[in-house]
């Protein structure tokens, strides 16, 4: 007996949780927290069990029909990927979950809250479990709805509401493609189960490239990736834990999961790889030039997300032979535990704070020494200080990127991005950290306070994984997680390279910046928007390049003029058919209103009155009288004969 | 002959004659009368399962096929599945009547003894195979059904529902009885069994005749299944029905029908499906349509529900126009999901009128609040009858329609239409929804106290309808053994 046969619990435990605490949260504490969390630490205890089996003894599937005869199967499919998947989705989601205690503490709607994170993290957990890509869309429409519930769980507030909105809606764009793409798996191959998939591909890997791109597509949408990051920053009007189990845990990294997962398929479509990488790149890059304007501490982070996955896809697009399989994932994990860490720290400094507003902040290190440091070792870390998780992978990621140059010179260019990048990000990550907690405190309109015990535990031990994660890299991880061959990269060997030199320098070049900027003052911030151009820049970022006025001049514009188009096609050509169907639609409905109206008077009158506007009866065939009743059925004989007569069965 | 087979029926038939006698002469009978009529049937079904192997022990010594009184009943895989649902439905309404019924507390004896001896008629139509005990057993089952609807003697609506469907009833028994004449004038047999041989003979002259004794057979069964054009009795019916009775009869009474309408024509008919298939199939579709359009505009909760088991039947009914073993398994898989569905569904709706609330889709408004577990239970009705996966409705409705879709040739277009009438069902089956979680109430409302006895069965067929969802294939395997009993 090993634990994998019990892997079937992990998502199904927070399900049970979820219904529980959906019907009986009320009656118990904290709006049934006490069940979430136990539920969580449950699946991460098994993940973990899970986690020492693969290791031993390699992937496991079991499936079972689900309908018989029709090839609808639900099944487990577990191999490396998904063990570590799941050790991070439920190590997350558990901090996350115990901080909640303290941040949801004085909201009135806990039950609700622990309810939807329970259903949150049961339907990633499917998502990664899945072992055919019907199921996983299954579960991946299910990530969808829970993040629209939790983006908008003040949905008192207008925000709160319309950014929920958006985020269905456009990741809604990237999985009508997905499913498309699954579609097309489909017809081309006839299953879906991810195994067979494999075995098939050795066949047939002609026309691969659009289902190839349309499941990308999915993970475009679901990863924020460019031109779909749009609804990310609106994300963070939820609950800040929302936005940490968001950003680090779950729902964005579905699709850089599905990407991962996907690489059977792309390794026989190469140009797949570039568009991932470009797209990668794009976003990165993109993402975090947005990220310098931002005053919201979420929305440094938000950005900063977008360009942190960005860099997974960037590493993914690297291709199979240049391990970007394995330095895409690593980073994949380090991120997550780096920023559930900064988020949870800003959560803190919201809480104490009130506010998400940068210009109120100032001088927080004084009084809540926890946050401000672990707040640091995850800033360090996604910054790419020599020796924390984020050096780690960030480096492996940019390496990637430089060996796959060796078969296409547009990876240099990539790579350059991902070096501005990092250079970026460090930048923008220590703007937050000086403007939050060094200096004075710019408002004094409020006390700040160290938040409680439930609060800073999971930040410590989150802070631990944000620096220590890295080494894991040599290890283990490489030799565990790879795709055709593992890479064998020893630390030595790192530094002998000067690419690893050179993404220090951009790391180290980011803090020093922003120091010289936020924390000495020697350079002042307005020379960076000095100038007409320098302030057009600024503008174009704090516009986020225009993103959201295009997509609305084109759903404003575009889709009521197609809309007007349709129109005039309907009125001028289609119009007597439409005219026919929809009075008869009218008729029908009509009728059936009066078979209400009907048989009510028919009841009211009784039998004996049951001749009641007798003309009029003729209309109503429903008119509650049984005699039109049998008249109907000899006239439906009567249809029956003609029917008969039609088909030639009488003659 | 092996009359143990039989014994399920014998014991409900001793009780539901030993129920009245009880009537009389105990004091207090609310308590003693559903007991007694629910333990005959719990017997009942306990003896079923035990006969069909789902309780694996070998205590009775009985054969299956075991054929009884010459060839007249035949009980089978078929019949035992059908039986098991006969029993279980009128189990689950025995339940909840205890609570709905002690309002009008004169006749219970005759309510559950009648309940009790339409369900041996039902039992008896799934094992016959016989033109002569099939139309007895549909009429044993009827005749009770009229009278119970007619069970409120003090209400007009009940007394004019009964009225109605005694008349309707009796016009399409005769139709049935007419059509089995002709087919005895045209074969010299009643046997079942023997049509197929029997009518390969006859002179080509009498061609019309067969068409015409096959078409009072479809009209005369479609009335029992509401099928329309014949379907026009059932709303008045099922909402002037006490709600229980409403369930019995969308739940088991017009499964009977489909029981019948299997064993005449995908069992004795067979041969000649290319006569009646396309019957069948404009049958069904037009079923389905009336069924969904009617019911977008009800009101009432038991009228709407009432067309929606009128669409419902119009899906079971593509079963006969495919006439294959694997549609007919879908149907048989069906009924037992929609048993499940419209049962706890109508139990809901007895239960509503229990606490006060009302009937009418608006009265639903604020129940969330008032009882969850009922607004969670209805709301996991609504979405299995739309066909929502992962639950019952969805199940049964996909192996349904993708039997027409394998059929392939026009039968592909009924599946188009059956498709095209769930999208538009899901409207009033989500409107529901809606009242209940989505639209402010306008008061506070207080949470109520549910009838525990209405509960338990509604609890307990919302549990089926998610198990079955999530792991239908025993289901399934059971349907198409069943189905392989009819259609080898």
């Amino acid at each position: 007996m090993t634990w994998v046969e019990f892997s079937y619990l992990i998502p199904i435990i927070p399900f049970i949780a979820f219904l529980i605490v959906a019907f009986f949260g009320n009656k118990m504490k904290e709006g049934g927290a006490p069940v979430t969390i136990a539920a969580v630490a449950t699946t991460f205890v098994l993940s973990v069990l899970v986690l020492f089996d693969v290791i031993e003894n390699g992937s496991y599937e079991t499936s079972m029909n689900w309908i018989a005869g029709t090839g609808l199967e639900v099944g487990i499919y577990i191999d490396s990927l998904t063990a570590l998947m799941l050790i991070v989705v439920t190590f997350v989601s558990l901090m996350v979950s115990i901080y909640s205690l303290g941040y949801m503490h004085d909201d009135p709607c806990k039950r609700r809250y622990y309810a939807e994170i329970a259903l949150f993290v049961g339907s990633m957990l499917g998502l990664v479990l899945a072992n055919n890509f019907l199921l996983m869309f299954i579960f991946w429409e299910l990530v969808g709805v829970c993040s629209y519930l939790l983006i908008g769980f003040w949905y008192q507030k207008p925000a709160a509401a319309s950014a929920a909105k958006k985020a269905f809606l456009v990741t809604r764009i990237g999985d009508v493609l997905f499913l498309t793409g699954i579609a097309m798996l489909y017809v081309k191959f006839g299953t879906l189960n991810f195994v067979e998939l494999e075995h098939l591909m050795g066949h047939d890997v002609q026309g691969l490239l659009l289902p190839a791109l349309l499941l990308f597509a999915g993970a475009v949408g679901k990863s924020a990736q460019f031109p779909l990051h749009v609804w990310l920053p609106n994300a963070m009007e939820g609950p800040t834990t929302v936005s940490a189990l968001i950003h680090a845990a779950t729902m964005v990294k579905a699709g850089v999961y599905l990407v991962a997962r996907s690489y059977f398929i792309l390794e026989h479509v190469p140009d797949a790889f570039l568009i991932i990488a470009i797209i990668g790149g794009i976003t990165a890059l993109m993402a975090a030039t947005m990220a310098l304007v931002q005053y919201d501490i979420k929305g440094v982070l938000a950005y900063s997300t977008i360009s942190q996955l960005g860099y997974m896809m960037l590493a993914l697009g690297a291709g199979a032979h240049a391990f970007g399989y394995t330095a895409g994932m690593f980073h994949l994990m380090n991120h997550a535990f780096f920023k559930a860490l900064l988020f949870l720290a800003a959560g803190s400094v919201i809480h104490a704070v009130g506010s998400n507003d940068m210009r109120k902040m100032g001088g927080l290190h004084k009084h809540m020494k926890i946050t401000s440091i672990t707040m640091l070792i995850g800033s360090l870390s996604i910054a790419g200080f020599p020796f924390m998780s984020g050096f780690f992978s960030k480096d492996e990621v940019l390496s990637s990127v430089w060996h796959a140059a060796a078969d296409n010179n547009i990876y240099y260019v990539l790579y350059a991005m991902g070096v501005i990048t990092a250079f970026l990000t460090a930048f923008y990550m220590f703007r937050l950290w000086y403007m939050t907690f060094s200096g004075e405190q710019r408002d004094k309109s409020y006390h700040p306070h160290e938040s409680p015990k439930t609060m800073t535990i999971p930040l410590m031990l989150l802070a631990i994984l944000a620096a220590g994660a890295g080494f894991s890299f040599f290890f283990g991880f490489q030799d565990f997680i790879y795709f055709g061959h593992a890479p064998h990269v020893t630390i030595v060997h790192m530094f002998e390279m000067w690419q690893t030199w050179l993404s220090i320098a951009a790391g180290l070049g980011g803090i020093g910046l922003a120091t010289l900027v936020y924390y000495k003052g020697t350079i002042s911030p307005s020379t960076f928007t000095a100038g007409p151009g320098r302030r057009a820049v600024r503008h174009m970022l704090e516009m986020k390049y225009w993103m959201d006025e295009i997509y609305m001049g084109i759903a404003e514009k575009g889709v009521y003029g197609l809309s007007l188009l349709m129109d005039k096609f309907d009125r001028n050509v289609v119009d007597g058919a439409i005219n026919g169907i929809s009075s008869g639609g009218i008729g029908l409905g009509h009728a059936s209103n009066e078979f209400d109206k009907g048989v009510i008077d028919g009841a009211v009158n009784g039998l004996s009155k049951g001749s009641f506007k007798g003309g009029k009866a003729l209309w109503n065939l429903q008119s509650g009288r049984v005699q039109d009743y049998a008249s109907m059925m000899i006239l439906g004989v009567c249809g029956l004969i003609v029917l008969m007569m039609l088909t030639g069965v009488i003659s | 002959m092996n009359y143990l087979i039989l014994l399920p029926q014998i014991i409900l038939v001793a009780i539901a004659m030993l129920i009245p006698a009880i009537d009389l002469y105990f004091k207090d009978k609310t308590r003693i009368l559903p007991y007694l009529a629910a333990g005959a049937l719990g017997v009942s079904l306990l003896i079923l399962s035990i006969f069909t192997g789902i309780i694996p022990l070998e205590i009775f010594d009985v054969t299956i096929p075991t054929s009884l009184f010459g060839g007249m009943l035949v009980v089978d895989r078929f019949a035992l599945f059908l039986q098991l649902l006969f029993g279980m439905v009128t189990f689950f309404v025995v339940m909840a009547s205890s609570s709905y019924i002690k309002q009008y507390d004169r006749n219970q004896g005759e309510y559950y003894s009648l309940l009790l001896i339409a369900t041996v008629g039902m039992m008896t139509v799934a094992m016959a195979n016989d033109l002569i005990t099939l139309f007895i057993g549909l009429e044993v089952a009827s005749i009770s059904s009229y009278a119970l609807t007619g069970f409120r003697k003090n209400s007009k609506k009940s007394a004019e529902a009964a009225m109605k469907y005694f008349i309707i009833g009796a016009l399409s028994s005769s139709i049935v009885l007419y059509g089995i004449s002709l087919f005895y004038g045209l074969t010299g047999t009643t046997d079942l069994a023997q049509f197929g041989t029997q009518l390969q003979n006859i002179d080509p002259s009498q061609d019309g005749l067969l068409a015409m004794a096959t078409i009072f057979l479809i009209a005369g069964f479609s009335f029992k299944v509401a099928a329309a054009p014949f379907h026009m009795w059932a709303p008045d019916v099922y909402q002037g029905a006490p709600t229980t009775i409403t369930t019995f009869l969308a739940a088991a009474s017009k499964k009977m029908g489909f029981a019948a309408l299997f064993k005449v024509f995908l069992f004795g008919l067979i041969a000649f499906k290319a006569d009646w298939a396309i019957a069948f199939g404009v049958m069904a579709a037009l079923t389905m349509t009336v069924g969904n359009l009617a019911a977008l505009k009800q009101e009432d909760l038991k009228r709407m529900l009432a067309y929606s088991s009128i669409a419902q039947a119009g899906y079971i009914m593509m079963a006969l126009a495919i006439a294959t073993q694997y549609a007919l398994g879908g149907a048989l898989f069906h009924i037992l999901t929609h048993a499940f569905m419209k049962t706890g569904a109508f139990i809901i709706v007895a239960m509503l009128s229990v606490m006060l609330i009302g009937s009418k889709v608006g009265d639903l408004r604020g129940l969330r609040i008032k009882s969850p577990i009922t607004a969670f239970c209805m709301a996991i009705m609504m979405l299995s009858l739309a066909g929502i996966p992962p639950l019952a409705g969805f199940a049964s409705k996909f192996v349904l329609f993708s039997s027409a879709i394998d059929a392939g040739g026009w039968l592909i277009w009924l599946a188009v239409v059956a498709v095209i009438n769930s999208a538009i069902s899901l409207y009033y089956y989500a409107r529901v929804l809606k009242e209940m979680y989505v639209l402010p109430t306008d008061h506070i409302p207080i949470r109520m106290k549910e009838p525990l006895a209405m509960l338990i069965p509604v609890v307990l067929t919302t549990a089926a309808v998610i198990i079955v969802g999530l792991y239908p294939e025993p289901f399934i395997d059971a349907a198409m053994d069943a189905a392989r009993a009819l259609i080898p």
